[in-house]
């Protein structure tokens, strides 16, 4: 789960190349991923793992690490 | 309303009759009738709106608890947009109607009075359907009928919020007795200034001045562009100092209530305005809207064009019962379908776009969002 959602993460909202994205990775409070934007990676965990996460669950307090969200996902 | 003597003479009273009752339950059933007391003095009417959603909403959240069925979650939230729409947004629909019948000169003019709007009818409606939503979610309890009664009255939010969640409110409804904290006064006293002096010496100063400066009267370019720049401030200082108030009188009770303003004026782009003005409104919509209507589709048009026009044009016609509201909401769901469609572009050709990490960017880019957001207040005026 957590090379999948890596690959995903770096592939489709990453602009700076210089930057590795790594299980703890602040993504959301660092700006690499945008508000707006966690509406296709919502979508793409519901594609992926068959789960749709709650909304009020996908911010920058419970969603801003590849590591919070696997905790996340398995709550669900 | 949150400005008003009788705000804080009914503010004192509350909070001391409050800590001189020993049970926590006992306390909540005080904020309640204080709170139904205080909507009461205002609008009669709408206390009996907030008691009987109440009763609905609590009744289809025991359902949606006990079931998960969507189906209950669906009744729950068309019957609460039928009381929004019916009260809120009936007068202009019939008035619609009337001027395009009348327009096309095909059948008589039937003139239908207007219902009654019953005060905060439009936090009440968002909170209960967050509340029903978030019940079938499975992220928080139904609660005690007395603690989600106090969540839908709780009268320092009830009239401009924020639109709190349940899901916070209730664990401090519930929790232990609260006793007030020397940091809880220094905090609520400070924001009951700062909301005070935003309210009524900044944006009380602003309107007089954009009224009764004779420069501005004239129609002149430069005379209506400081207007709007002064109306766009006057605004922010307006709905902040209200915010203040809300937020700092709550934590007399002993509440933390969210955020809703964080220097929304000074952001970079779009998408961070909106997650720093009314954050509890945006939070609201991000979550109820602009998700669930994401996962409707994987066509990128419709997520990254249709979707933000849909949901910040509702957003704006629930400012009010007035097409310049949606026409508002519309311009700013366009502004962020072309931010995302920005950001789209800019993964495509990061070497391109590599002046966008300078400084001098970040300066004119929240000179741009900035000038957008103000030319957006031309149609909320």
């Amino acid at each position: 789960m957590e090379e999948i959602l890596i690959e995903y993460i770096t592939h489709e909202f990453l602009e700076d190349d210089s930057i590795e994205i790594k299980a703890d990775t602040k993504l959301i409070s660092s700006g690499i991923i945008d508000s707006f934007s966690l509406v296709s990676l919502q979508n793409f965990i519901k594609d992926k793992f068959g789960k749709r996460i709650p909304s009020p669950r996908i911010t920058a307090d419970t969603f801003d690490t590849v590591n919070k969200m696997i905790e996340v996902i398995n709550q669900f | 309303m949150l400005v008003s003597i009788t705000f804080y003479l009914f503010l004192v009273l509350s909070v001391g009759i409050f800590y001189l009752i020993p049970r926590q339950n006992i306390r909540v059933i005080w904020i309640s009738l204080a709170s139904l007391s205080f909507i009461t003095y205002h609008d009669w009417k709408a206390s009996i709106v907030v008691v009987i959603l109440t009763i609905m909403s609590y009744q289809i959240g025991r359902v949606v608890e006990k079931t998960k069925s969507v189906r209950s979650l669906q009744v729950g939230i068309i019957l609460l947009l039928l009381a929004l729409v019916l009260s809120k947004y009936f007068g202009l629909l019939s008035d619609t109607i009337n001027s395009l019948l009348e327009f096309m000169g095909l059948l008589p003019v039937i003139k239908i009075e207007k219902l009654f709007i019953p005060l905060g009818i439009s936090y009440i409606t968002f909170k209960h359907i967050s509340y029903l939503t978030d019940i079938y979610w499975g992220i928080t309890k139904r609660g005690t009928f007395l603690s989600f009664l106090c969540y839908s009255s709780f009268f320092p939010i009830f009239v401009a919020g924020p639109i709190e969640r349940f899901e916070r409110f209730n664990p401090q409804v519930s929790g232990e007795r609260h006793t007030l904290s020397s940091s809880d006064l220094e905090f609520a006293f400070r924001r009951i200034v700062y909301g005070l002096s935003k309210k009524l010496i900044l944006a009380d100063w602003l309107g007089y001045f954009i009224a009764h400066n004779s420069f501005l009267q004239q129609d002149f370019m430069l005379a209506s562009i400081i207007k709007l720049l002064c109306f766009s401030l006057q605004i922010y200082f307006d709905f902040a100092g209200y915010s203040d108030i809300a937020i700092g009188s709550s934590r007399l009770f002993g509440f933390k209530i969210m955020e809703n303003f964080n220097n929304p004026y000074l952001r970079s782009n779009i998408s961070l305005f909106w997650r720093n003005w009314h954050i509890s409104l945006s939070d609201w919509i991000r979550d109820y809207l602009f998700f669930p209507l994401g996962g409707v589709s994987r066509n990128k048009f419709w997520n990254i064009v249709l979707v933000p026009i849909i949901a910040m044009g509702l957003c704006g016609i629930w400012h009010g019962a007035a097409w310049k509201f949606l026409l508002w909401g519309v311009w700013h769901g366009i502004g962020i379908a072309i931010y995302q469609i920005w950001q789209q572009y800019k993964r495509a050709h990061k070497k391109q776009v590599a002046f966008t990490k300078s400084k001098i960017w970040l300066v004119l880019s929240t000179a741009i969002t900035f000038a957008f957001v103000t030319v957006g207040w031309l149609w909320f005026k």
